[in-house]
């Protein structure tokens, strides 16, 4: 391969930092062309500088790796490089080129760093990451949806979030600050979201169980549901049964 | 304290109480029947008067010996208060002793007065039974409530060892530490040195099955500081530690690794959350109370972390409340920029 690979590194501690960039010097496929200290610094340099190859730590201040990667519109190779061992199976789900574990040798990078280069050799373009988000039922429930508002990051805790509805590729997130566009699935926010509190109540809505003031038979099997600020909300069969369960009624 | 009866609390010694008394009473009036040939009606009403009633008024007697323990009274003291208590007592039990006698008994005047001294000086006897009973049934309850606690206080310190060694060890702590050697060696190596000198020397430290559950303050806070030297070097000028010691703190003594998991949290909710450097403050003084140590860490409010009393900080204070039998020894603030543990630590009075 005749280009270099453009990379940026996104890592919160200066010693780790400072020992990737002089493992990658040594590389003479690799340009160095920018480096963050947190999530929020990567999405803008990212989004920017769209680079090919993106090392990144998980555990950041203000948001995470994976927050920031469901942010970004380019859409990089990844290695993540941390300490925790725990997170593997989610970064294959955000189908990661590769997963460091600190502290790594030389040779352990360049191995990555192929696979790198094996990936945009045999797929053309880079992959798009978040569409490729697993679908699976998760163990821990999110406790906080991040999203872009313009040029402002926005982390909504998911006690604010009212409901949420589907719009094509996208999903609108009505909270208590204001609403919020998210590129996601509504699948992903069903099984991210703990049943507990949040009901699958049509094709096209989420709805927080607190928020619910009413259900009203709106025709011959049909219903609505009513929420507090009187916002009326379709339910369709499978809903109206989903309903049922987690209100007991 | 436990102020409830044992009766209450154990019905069985009651029932054997019950027991012990009925088999006396049954002797005692065969006795008076058979040997000193009194008809059953009169030794039945005496054995009620005096015997029964005494099992009765007897079993007050507990409440005495509970004010008025061994441990925290002067002899005179305890010999006073049980001389007039046993005078009450008496006085009480003669008083009703004789009303029934005065009903009940064919010939009550005489009876009294060829009777009433010995009774007196029986009840005397008595009570000093009952003292030395109950006294032997505390003594004994305090030594089995003394091995229970001390039971589960060496589970809870072992579970503080191993929560310490677990945290101080633990991968993200080490494996981070050891990525910041990696780094070091490079453009560093001297200082790559010196904190694999400190990363072993608190290793060695954690290691040590440190039998002794209390340190000077003064190895506690080397310790620490030799913990906080070490994340210093991976998180920059993120951490600014400080510390404000009295010198005379320093010979105090306190549980051994208590301070870890406090340090710990400042860290990871206050430091590694932040972009700004965070103040990580120790400050120590001694009061009339003991020895007091307040650590806080600076926090950004914006981020949000569910933040309650984790497992570092209950078994905290759980230690302390086995230790020093007081739950209001660590305080926790929160004004939402600042965290802050205050701990007191009891000192023995010279």
């Amino acid at each position: 391969m005749a280009d270099k690979l453009t990379t940026v590194i996104v890592e919160d501690e200066e010693l780790a930092r400072n020992l990737l960039k002089s493992f990658l010097k040594t590389m003479d496929n690799i340009e160095m062309v920018g480096e963050c200290e947190n999530g929020f610094e990567g999405v803008k340099v990212i989004n920017e500088l769209k680079p090919d190859l993106v090392f990144l730590d998980i555990q950041m201040p203000k948001i995470t790796g994976f927050e920031m990667l469901e942010l970004l519109e380019h859409k990089p190779q990844i290695i993540f490089a941390t300490a925790y061992d725990q997170y593997a199976l989610k970064a294959f789900e955000y189908n990661a080129a590769d997963y460091l574990l600190k502290p790594y040798s030389k040779d352990r990078l360049a191995e990555a760093v192929d696979k790198v280069v094996e990936r945009i050799r045999t797929e053309g373009t880079t992959s798009d990451i978040a569409d490729k988000i697993s679908d699976y039922p998760r163990e821990e429930y999110l406790d906080r949806i991040v999203v872009k508002d313009r040029h402002k990051i926005h982390i909504s805790p998911v006690d604010q979030v009212r409901y949420i509805e589907s719009m094509d590729d996208y999903v609108m997130i009505y909270t208590t600050e204001g609403r919020f566009m998210k590129q996601k699935t509504m699948k992903y926010f069903e099984n991210a979201l703990n049943p507990k509190d949040f009901i699958r109540i049509h094709r096209s809505y989420i709805v927080k169980v607190d928020e619910i003031s009413e259900i009203q038979q709106y025709e011959k099997e049909s219903y609505i549901v009513i929420l507090h600020d009187k916002t009326k909300l379709k339910v369709s069969k499978t809903g109206y049964k989903n309903l049922k369960e987690v209100l007991n009624f | 304290m436990d102020f409830r009866h044992p009766f209450i609390t154990n019905p069985r010694i009651a029932i054997y109480y019950g027991l012990f008394w009925v088999v006396a009473a049954t002797a005692n009036v065969l006795v008076l029947t058979l040997g000193n040939n009194i008809n059953v009606v009169e030794a039945i009403v005496q054995v009620c008067a005096f015997l029964l009633s005494f099992a009765v008024i007897g079993a007050a007697i507990w409440y005495v010996i509970k004010f008025s323990t061994l441990e925290n009274n002067s002899f005179w003291r305890i010999v006073i208060a049980h001389a007039i208590a046993a005078t009450v007592i008496i006085f009480i039990w003669i008083y009703f002793g004789v009303v029934i006698i005065k009903i009940f008994h064919p010939t009550p005047s005489r009876w009294i007065e060829s009777q009433i001294a010995n009774r007196i000086f029986a009840g005397y006897a008595l009570y000093t039974i009952y003292v030395v009973f109950f006294y032997a049934v505390n003594y004994y309850n305090g030594f089995k409530e003394k091995l229970r606690s001390e039971g589960k206080l060496k589970a809870l310190v072992k579970e503080a060892e191993l929560h310490a060694l677990k945290s101080q060890i633990n991968p993200h702590f080490l494996f981070n530490s050891l990525n910041s050697i990696s780094s070091l060696t490079m453009t560093d190596p001297s200082k790559a040195q010196e904190m694999v000198i400190n990363l072993s020397q608190l290793m060695r430290y954690s290691l040590k099955h440190d039998q002794n559950e209390k340190v000077s303050f003064k190895q506690e806070l080397e310790n620490n500081q030799l913990y906080l030297q070490i994340e210093k070097v991976r998180f920059g000028k993120k951490l600014n530690p400080s510390f404000e010691i009295e010198e005379q703190c320093l010979s105090a003594e306190i549980p051994n690794m208590i301070l870890q998991p406090l340090y710990e949290n400042a860290i990871k909710y206050g430091v590694y959350e932040a972009t700004e450097p965070v103040d990580v403050k120790t400050f120590s003084e001694m009061t009339e109370t003991g020895l007091k140590i307040v650590i806080s860490n600076t926090y950004d409010p914006d981020v949000l972390s569910k933040r309650g009393e984790g497992i570092g900080l209950r078994n905290i204070r759980e230690r302390l409340q086995i230790i020093y039998g007081n739950p209001g020894l660590l305080k926790i603030s929160d004004n939402k920029k600042e965290f802050k543990v205050t701990l007191t630590i009891p000192q023995k009075i010279m």
